[in-house]
């Protein structure tokens, strides 16, 4: 209250002060022509802002300061207990009262809650974010970190600040749910859907696609990236995917997706999910996608989806393409077909090394029938005996033992259920 | 009729002026908005790195670096460009025929042997003789390519975009410093643009006078050092106000050649960078430009506040004029190889505000001030001054500037753009820049942008002199 009092005070001093600069350039340069006016009044402003802009530099650093002393008040207080939930050390299951004990917390000292006010949650949850981020072990329970945060009062703060903070604030807390994988009522989900600030919009479908039942997975029959579609978009729905996946939910219908897109970014998005999450299931409905699509890098996508996921039906169709397909479709087909390794395909890719001028090509082709089990090999090593002098810097490549890592074929891992690491999950 | 020559040239060098305060007040409007920007989109390192370590979606980058009788300093360059934190990069450093050592110390530090290396030449550059890489699997990101002397980094550049392998590449000096977290956060502009993102800048900054432990700047510190000073102001206020402000409007103008972030198919088909140009930076993006808006495609570009490349600047006044006499040239090229774009509405903002920008207050300012300076001197002898009214002018544009100067630092002091070692003294040093930048630097600059374009419209053979450096401070 005396604060705002003062600063009232200050705030008037300041204007009055400012009125009378204004007055007296105004007095004092009456009788000047009109552009002295208004250099006058210019540097009169330039002064006022001087000044506004030193005193804000110096009260936001107060302010800062302040801050920083509280963060390490919290820190100290609570670092090191939470750096030891987040260890690999606690791997058990720990209770409240032993959440209190690692805290070093006595309840029968305390008259109220653990943190007081909004502000110390903000610092607490501040604090805690930074060390699930950056110190969090893969071995920890989700658990011990959800029953800490519960003794805190944070998930109702976030819930809080995510339905009636700002954008900034709602952006936030939204993150920090979803890092935590706390669950987020659907109401509130729901509100944030019709939200118009995009950021906020998508991180309230992804954490719903995270952890809602299958029926309300419907954001994807319509077009709804609508061109706005970008790598963090992919890499935040495969975030949440891997840990719908890990939860034991089913995964939505991917390809079903794909194919209501209009977008080709993000029909191409779709396909990849498909591939990195193991959905065999569903790779049949690509087929007609890929006989009726007329986008070059969607067919590339599909065509390295079949390879990945070893969708041997998709074979016949492959070696038909590789015969029409622009180059660099070419390569995903050869590369898919390697991978099917059905000992069907080695006669296609000596043609796809054949066939072609494309030094790029060439090369991946005989990349391919090097990787093609024995037989590709000793295809191999029959081109190399045979070629010609053009032809002989591609063999030089395969022979150098610091290149050869370049040779073997793309791995592009799975976001296995099993496999925490894999996307931070 | 002297008296209407000079009453028409008053009134136009203050229509003029008028002019450029409007232009920066709007730049400072446009930053601060994309401050707000930033905000909110851009989260802490431990978010981006969390979410982008683990990805296979994160785009690969190469960092290129050429490299010129660099002996002294190459391997602690190279280590230090090797604390970058980025979970899928390559280095190439670009040896163009240096006559030292510097091809020797490389090959024995990191192992190096030659490898068959299949290389269409996208991109003009001089023949490549070899391309080495090392046998030790700890710098198995580390390629080098040694090439036929070409004389200018341009060439140097266009021999590592030849070379390199990802669909992203940064342009870098080998002596300039680079932040361990600088990948990650230009990256996630990357990532983050529902556009293709075809350039990302960064902040240039004075390595004089900060403390350098293992590769890494410790202690940011503003160079105590008279021109490196003005010269870490005159940064400042480039990338915290003009920049930025542009880059809110997708109208970056530069993406400067320490530490720039590009496209690498576009940067291709564009040409790469000119070898006879004296700002190759600015002539790339801008026909990275040309060929976007000529091919109807859309495009993105972003300028990190956050990132900070360390350069060490000229020390002395000869090697300042050499610099920006070099500049002025370089500013010229760009006006005269550029032209159809000014004023050229089918180039978006870049065409019809920021390069009639650069023209009018960047290009044509040096000329103005120059020939005020030499009406003000016949004023004097004629005895023709309006003192006071002289005063007040020079006191609006003197008072003026230190308020863009004071924005600069409250924009800093928002942004945490420099973690200082210490605000107080670093601020300081820059207030006392400020005051004194109108009577001692700027004129100075005034003078060698003069000399630049008189001995580009003389056609005098440019030469590129590299920057002697005296290193910073350092502890191991």
């Amino acid at each position: 209250m005396r604060t705002i009092f003062f600063l009232k005070y200050y705030f008037y001093v300041f204007l009055a002060y400012c009125k009378f600069l204004y007055s007296y350039v105004i007095y004092k340069f009456a009788d000047y022509p009109d552009e002295i006016k208004v250099a006058a009044l210019i540097s009169a402003t330039c002064v006022l802002a001087i000044v506004i802009l030193s005193l804000s530099m110096l009260w936001r650093s107060r302010v800062e300061k302040k801050k920083a002393k509280q963060l390490e008040r919290i820190d100290r207080k609570y670092g090191e207990g939470m750096k030891y939930i987040l260890s690999s050390e606690a791997t058990e299951l720990l209770s409240e009262k032993e959440i209190e004990r690692i805290f070093g917390i006595d309840r029968d000292e305390l008259d109220g809650p653990l943190l007081k006010n909004d502000r110390e949650k903000r610092m607490f949850v501040d604090t805690f974010y930074t060390y699930f981020v950056s110190q969090r072990s893969e071995h920890s329970r989700t658990e011990n970190t959800h029953t800490m945060l519960q003794m805190f009062g944070i998930p109702e703060f976030l819930e809080k600040d995510v339905s009636l903070g700002s954008m900034k604030h709602k952006a936030d807390a939204l993150g920090k749910m979803r890092m935590f994988k706390l669950p987020i009522s659907l109401w509130v989900i729901n509100k944030l859907l019709n939200c118009r600030y995009m950021r906020v919009q998508r991180l309230a479908m992804y954490s719903n696609v995270m952890s809602s039942s299958d029926s309300a997975l419907d954001y994807f029959e319509t077009d709804f990236f609508d061109n706005n579609c970008c790598i963090k978009d992919e890499i935040e729905l495969g975030f949440s995917l891997q840990r719908r996946r890990k939860m034991g939910l089913k995964l939505p219908n991917l390809a079903r997706w794909a194919q209501i897109q209009k977008n080709e970014k993000t029909q191409c998005m779709f396909v990849r999910l498909m591939r990195r999450f193991d959905e065999v299931e569903y790779c049949g409905e690509l087929k007609v996608l890929y006989k009726e699509s007329k986008k070059k890098k969607l067919r590339e996508e599909i065509s390295r989806t079949w390879g990945y996921l070893h969708y041997v039906e998709s074979e016949d169709l492959l070696i038909d393409a590789l015969l029409t397909e622009p180059d660099d479709t070419k390569v995903a087909i050869m590369h898919a077909l390697t991978r099917l390794d059905t000992g069907k395909s080695l006669d296609a890719l000596l043609d796809g090394f054949k066939n072609t001028t494309n030094p790029h090509v060439r090369f991946e082709a005989l990349r391919c029938i090097y990787n093609y089990g024995d037989a590709g090999r000793a295809l191999f090593y029959e081109l190399e005996r045979n070629c010609s002098e053009a032809d002989q810097k591609y063999f030089t490549f395969f022979n150098n033992p610091i290149t050869l890592e370049k040779i073997r074929l793309d791995k592009e891992q799975a976001y296995h259920p099993s496999v925490e690491t894999v996307f931070n999950g | 009729m002297w008296l209407t020559i000079y009453y028409i040239f008053a009134y136009v060098v203050f229509g003029y002026t008028m002019l450029l305060i409007a232009g920066y007040v709007w730049l400072v409007f446009m930053s601060r908005l994309a401050q707000r920007q930033l905000d909110v989109n851009l989260p802490d390192d431990a978010t981006i790195k969390y979410l982008m370590q683990g990805s296979p979606l994160t785009p690969a980058v190469s960092i290129i670096a050429p490299a010129y009788n660099e002996e002294v300093t190459i391997i602690d360059s190279v280590n230090s460009i090797m604390q970058i934190d980025y979970p899928d990069y390559e280095i190439i450093i670009v040896n163009d025929e240096s006559t030292d050592r510097t091809m020797e110390l490389l090959i024995e530090e990191y192992k190096l042997v030659e490898v068959p290396y299949d290389i269409a030449m996208r991109v003009p550059s001089k023949p490549i003789k070899r391309v080495l890489k090392s046998t030790d699997e700890r710098f198995s990101k580390l390629v080098v390519v040694d090439k036929v002397h070409g004389g200018r980094k341009a060439d140097g550049s266009n021999a590592g975009i030849n070379v390199c392998s990802n669909k992203y590449f940064v342009c870098t000096d080998v002596d300039c410093i680079i932040e361990p977290m600088a990948l990650y956060r230009m990256m996630w502009f990357v990532v983050n643009s529902h556009k293709p993102m075809i350039g990302v800048a960064a902040t240039m900054l004075m390595s004089n006078g900060c403390l350098v432990e293992d590769g890494k700047v410790t202690e940011a510190a503003v160079p105590s050092t008279f021109f490196p000073m003005f010269q870490q102001l005159e940064y400042l206020r480039s990338f915290l106000i003009s920049k930025l402000g542009w880059s809110r409007i997708n109208a970056l103008p530069n993406i400067s050649g320490g530490f720039g972030l590009f496209d690498t198919d576009v940067a291709v088909k564009s040409g790469g960078y000119d070898p006879m140009s004296m700002a190759e930076d600015v002539d790339m993006l801008l026909r990275m430009v040309t060929y976007m808006k000529n091919n109807g495609l859309d495009f993105q570009l972003a300028l990190v506040p956050k990132v900070c490349c360390w350069t060490e600047g000229p020390g002395s006044l000869k090697q300042l004029a050499r610099q920006r006499t070099r500049w002025a040239r370089g500013l010229f090229e760009i006006v005269s190889n550029h032209r159809k774009l000014f004023f050229n509405p089918h180039y978006g903002p870049i065409g019809i505000l920021t390069l009639p920008y650069l023209f009018m207050f960047e290009f044509i300012a040096p000329v103005i001030e120059l020939s005020g300076f030499l009406f003000m001197i016949w004023l004097v002898l004629t005895g023709g001054v309006n003192w006071s009214a002289a005063f007040i002018i020079f006191g609006m544009i003197y008072v003026f500037s230190v308020f863009i100067s004071f924005f600069v630092m409250f924009f800093d002091n928002r942004l945490k753009a420099v973690n200082w070692k210490s605000t107080k003294v670093s601020y300081g040093k820059l207030i006392l820049a400020t005051l004194l930048e109108p009577f001692i630097y700027h004129p100075i600059i005034t003078y060698c942008s003069n000399v630049g374009y008189w001995r580009f419209i003389v056609n005098t053979t440019a030469v590129w002199t590299p920057i002697q450096r005296k290193g910073v401070r350092k502890k191991k």
